[in-house]
């Protein structure tokens, strides 16, 4: 087709123009080639969930006391507690942990081995502030310090996988995330559907011969346009309204449910997608934040259908797929006077894959007595995210790299995934 | 009625060098930012790279009579003239706005608009009316700098509409907050702020009594809206800045959406703030902290660097944000006199500085709009595009407001180009553009188009590789001045400014 010839000039061209181009000190350049050749690893889906998600309603500590003393109002009820009506109870997992009643979509998922919570893990961050917390994890550094791309950005841009598709990573919707932005451009994507110019085939044709020509060069803005343009041209190929998910699944009709449809739809068609960041926001319940029903709950619903759906979708892919979920940072222990809670500290990671070490519940727990806690009443971190996402470059992407993935931090692996 | 975009005045544009050349002269502040002029082709008429420079960042684009106000006085004396908006006489937007009855209604009268309706009809229309209002001022207002710090101001003390009764009460804080404060005095910016229903309700302060305080909006006043970050306070200084906030509500039945103290929710202890020991005062102990706030030294510096990224560069200078904060300290946060020294003096300090700035959504938006001469009502398609391209106004889902660098937006090109091409094709409900058709040979079309949207010639290689292209794609001669607008709109050199 045209657009291969028009793309090879672009290029070309970009080689004359590049030595007059001044970069811009907003693009995040990095200092090295990538690293190491190998073949690409599992695909990775990394759901970042926005405001600080309450850990401790997500994964239940049931089997403590001190969560009922604290949580009056908001706890999850004991999976055995005969008080409260069988749907709202914790699905217990364990013994002492349980999914909220929300998440019971997941139970499949916990069956089959390929669902590894992690509790108590987070970032060494004690500033409770939602922006800074979001930004170092996104860029997985320890402070400011470190280097402003992001770390998937920087797995990308160290391990050459000889994939050339300008699908390797998206971000799925308005903006793509932080964590993302590297040496490899990368393009948000909020619906495939809407992937097109619009308007008669003759103007579009002539728009996208004049875009070619307007996007020659190799500025960066350059670049993520010649991306955007091949990215049109590798979904004119899709059938996103034809699409049926497989093994019966069904997403919710959300944001985060069309996203993870379209994360499956471009996974299937093997376009070459190695890497999806997708949000999903409203986790920052300090007012009404609810127990086993409410605004949480909702919020949960949405997660768990999500995640399940994706699951059931992808079941066949499942050996060379990995799901993380991340949140900035979890919640205060004891409730607040407006049944909600404020910022706390250690939170919670979900893998999801079918190398994960699945069926159990991760981390060391360190407990809600008083002098377990840290800060104004959070619960401790004992397991830095960090460790959780260096194992997943290591084992599941091929990459090696976990130095320059993560500057200043040496990883332990602790077993959450298998090779 | 459009106005019609004729050859008459895409010559009087090019009309303008001779007066702007003589007005470059005293005009040496942009002067180091613009860098030398592109090659060019034959002639390079329009403003001189500076002073385009400056009328680029300074209004959503630059309108025909913009340009020529700014080549007649120079940019200190626009920019002074800009500064006093009240002054400048502003009726084709005020004749446009006359219609949206919400804009002055009070907070009762919106909320009984609301309860009138079975449907939730006025849950969404009081805030489409709202961000209506706001694109026709940006469009149509001669008070353009306003408008583009009253912007600024609406991302600093965000507040989205989607949440509880900030669907009402975000037009009274737009209204008696944030526009009527915009160039005055940040104190009184901040305490119309911290005493405004809306953001009590949007940072779950109303929900802040005593026993168990709500830290919520305690935190952003002191991160996002007055200290910032950096700006060493402690986790101890948020509880304790929460426990004086206790009481700090919103009236919910009559007057509705009035600000309330109630003392029987109020924590009676005494507290302590940033070293300010505050003994039990009611209402009193967080009014003295705001007072505190307004005139801390890192209050000065957090305002200096977010207008400074906001107004000259992603990266802004250490020099010029030192000199704006000593400017917002010596003048007790007079908001004009630190933006007189931002955009004027500051500049001149440090030469050959990139100041490229990406241009978000809404300045992409109605850049098109205004250099392109069109006729819009603001109306639902207009924010439709503004939603794709991730910047629909007041819904940002986190109290920070929507970023201010090129990173996060520059990967979401595709919508950006949706937008031009149907703007430039005529194709969006509510929006009428005029384009000279056939008036003049498509390199001279090319040429002119490049200078009214870019505000420079084209460079000869970038002429005939675009015109080649579309021949090579079969446009036609009157096909030509639509797809070159559009292929304009989408260019990267628009997207910054």
């Amino acid at each position: 087709m045209s657009m291969t010839d028009t793309r090879r000039g672009v290029i070309q061209a970009a080689a004359v123009l590049a030595s007059a181009v001044a970069w811009p000190a907003w693009m995040p350049r990095l200092a090295f080639a990538p690293a190491q050749t190998a073949p690409r690893g599992d695909t990775l889906v990394v759901v970042f969930l926005r405001g600080a998600a309450d850990a401790l309603n997500l994964v239940v500590p049931h089997g403590e006391a001190a969560y009922y003393n604290r949580r009056p109002t908001l706890a999850i009820p004991r999976p055995d507690d005969r008080r409260a009506s069988a749907a709202a109870r914790a699905v217990d997992l364990d013994g002492f942990f349980g999914l909220h009643p929300a998440l019971r979509p997941l139970l499949p998922v916990w069956e089959a081995g390929h669902l590894a919570p992690i509790h108590a893990c987070g970032a060494p961050d004690e500033s409770r502030s939602h922006f800074r917390a979001m930004e170092l994890m996104e860029r997985g550094v320890e402070d400011e310090r470190g280097p402003a791309s992001g770390w998937i950005g920087r797995h990308l841009a160290t391990l050459n996988t000889s994939n050339p598709s300008p699908l390797r990573a998206v971000g799925l919707g308005q903006l793509p995330q932080r964590s993302l932005s590297g040496a490899v451009p990368v393009s948000a994507l909020r619906s495939i559907v809407d992937f097109h110019l619009g308007g008669d085939a003759r103007a579009v044709n002539q728009m996208q011969a004049a875009l070619a020509s307007l996007y020659a060069g190799g500025e960066p803005l350059n670049r993520l346009g010649q991306e955007t343009l091949g990215i049109l041209e590798t979904l004119q190929a899709l059938d996103p309204l034809g699409y049926v998910p497989a093994g019966g699944a069904r997403y919710p009709e959300s944001e985060f449910g069309l996203g993870l449809r379209q994360i499956a739809m471009l996974i299937k068609a093997e376009v070459g997608l190695e890497a999806a960041a997708i949000d999903a926001g409203g986790w920052d319940t300090h007012f009404a934040q609810g127990g086993s029903e409410g605004l949480m709950a909702a919020l949960l619903t949405d997660l768990g259908q999500g995640l399940a759906a994706f699951h059931a979708d992808l079941f066949a892919h499942m050996n060379r797929l990995t799901i993380v979920t991340l949140s900035e940072f979890g919640r205060r222990v004891p409730e607040n006077a407006s049944l909600g809670t404020d910022h706390g500290h250690g939170s919670l990671m979900l893998l999801l894959g079918g190398h994960v070490a699945g069926g159990r519940v991760h981390g060391q727990w360190p407990g809600l007595a008083a002098e377990q806690l840290v800060g104004p009443g959070d619960l401790a971190v004992t397991t830095d995210y960090r460790d959780v996402l260096a194992e997943v470059c290591l084992r599941r992407l091929n990459n090696s790299a976990l130095g320059e993935i993560f500057p200043g931090f040496t990883p332990t692996l602790r077993g959450f995934l298998t090779a | 009625m459009p106005s019609r975009l004729s050859r008459r005045e895409f010559l009087r544009l090019a009309g303008l060098v001779g007066t702007s050349a003589a007005a470059a002269a005293c005009a040496p502040i942009y002067a180091r930012l613009g860098g030398p002029a592109e090659p060019a082709v034959g002639e390079a008429p329009g403003l001189p790279p500076a002073d385009w420079l400056a009328l680029s960042r300074l209004t959503y684009g630059p309108r025909m009579a913009e340009r020529a106000r700014m080549a007649a006085i120079g940019v200190e004396a626009w920019v002074d003239e800009q500064l006093a908006p009240t002054l400048i006489d502003d009726g084709p937007a005020a004749w446009r706005l006359r219609r949206f009855e919400t804009l002055g209604l009070p907070a009762q009268d919106l909320a009984d608009q609301g309860d009138r309706l079975f449907d939730n009809l006025d849950t969404r229309s009081v805030p489409a009316e709202l961000r209506q209002a706001t694109l026709i001022r940006q469009v149509y207002s001669r008070r353009q700098l306003y408008e583009v710090i009253v912007e600024f101001w609406s991302d600093h003390f965000h507040i989205s509409v989607d949440k509880g009764d900030c669907w009402f009460l975000k037009t009274v804080d737009d209204r008696e907050v944030i526009r009527a404060h915009a160039l005055g005095s940040f104190h009184d910016l901040l305490w119309a702020s911290a005493h405004s229903p809306a953001m009590l309700v949007y940072l779950d302060n109303q929900a802040n009594t005593a026993g168990a305080p709500n830290e919520n909006y305690a935190r952003e006043l002191l991160e996002l809206h007055t200290l910032g970050l950096a700006g060493g306070y402690t986790q101890t200084d948020v509880m304790e800045l929460a426990r004086a906030l206790t009481g700090w509500t919103v009236k919910q039945r009559f007057w509705r959406g009035q600000f309330a103290f109630e003392a029987a929710r109020h924590d009676p202890a005494a507290k302590a703030v940033l070293g300010l020991r505050l003994e039990p005062a009611g209402q009193r102990e967080a009014e003295r902290v705001l007072e505190r706030l307004a005139v801390h030294p890192a209050t000065a510096h957090h305002l200096a660097f977010k207008l400074c990224r906001r107004l000259l560069a992603d990266e802004p200078p250490a020099e010029i944000v030192a000199r704006a904060a000593a400017t917002y300290l010596a003048t007790s946060g007079d908001i004009r006199s630190v933006l007189r020294v931002i955009l004027l003096d500051g500049l001149a300090v440090v030469p050959g500085l990139p100041m490229a700035k990406f241009k978000r959504p809404v300045n992409f938006v109605v850049s098109a709009l205004r250099q392109l001469n069109a006729e819009t009502d603001a109306g639902s398609a207009l924010h439709d595009y503004l939603q794709r391209m991730g910047q629909a106004y007041f819904a940002w889902p986190t109290p920070d407001g929507y970023p201010d660098q090129a990173a996060p937006w520059a990967g979401n090109l595709m919508p950006r180009w949706q937008f031009a091409l149907a703007l430039a094709r005529n194709e969006i409900d509510g929006t009428r553009i005029d384009l000279p058709a056939g008036a003049l040979p498509p390199t001279e079309l090319a040429g002119e188009l490049a200078l009214l949207l870019l505000g420079r010639r084209f460079s000869l290689a970038e002429r005939d590789a675009l015109l080649s292209s579309l021949n090579a794609a079969g446009a036609a001669e009157a096909e030509l001045p639509a797809i070159l607008a559009a292929g304009l709109l989408a260019s990267p050199a628009f997207q910054w400014h």
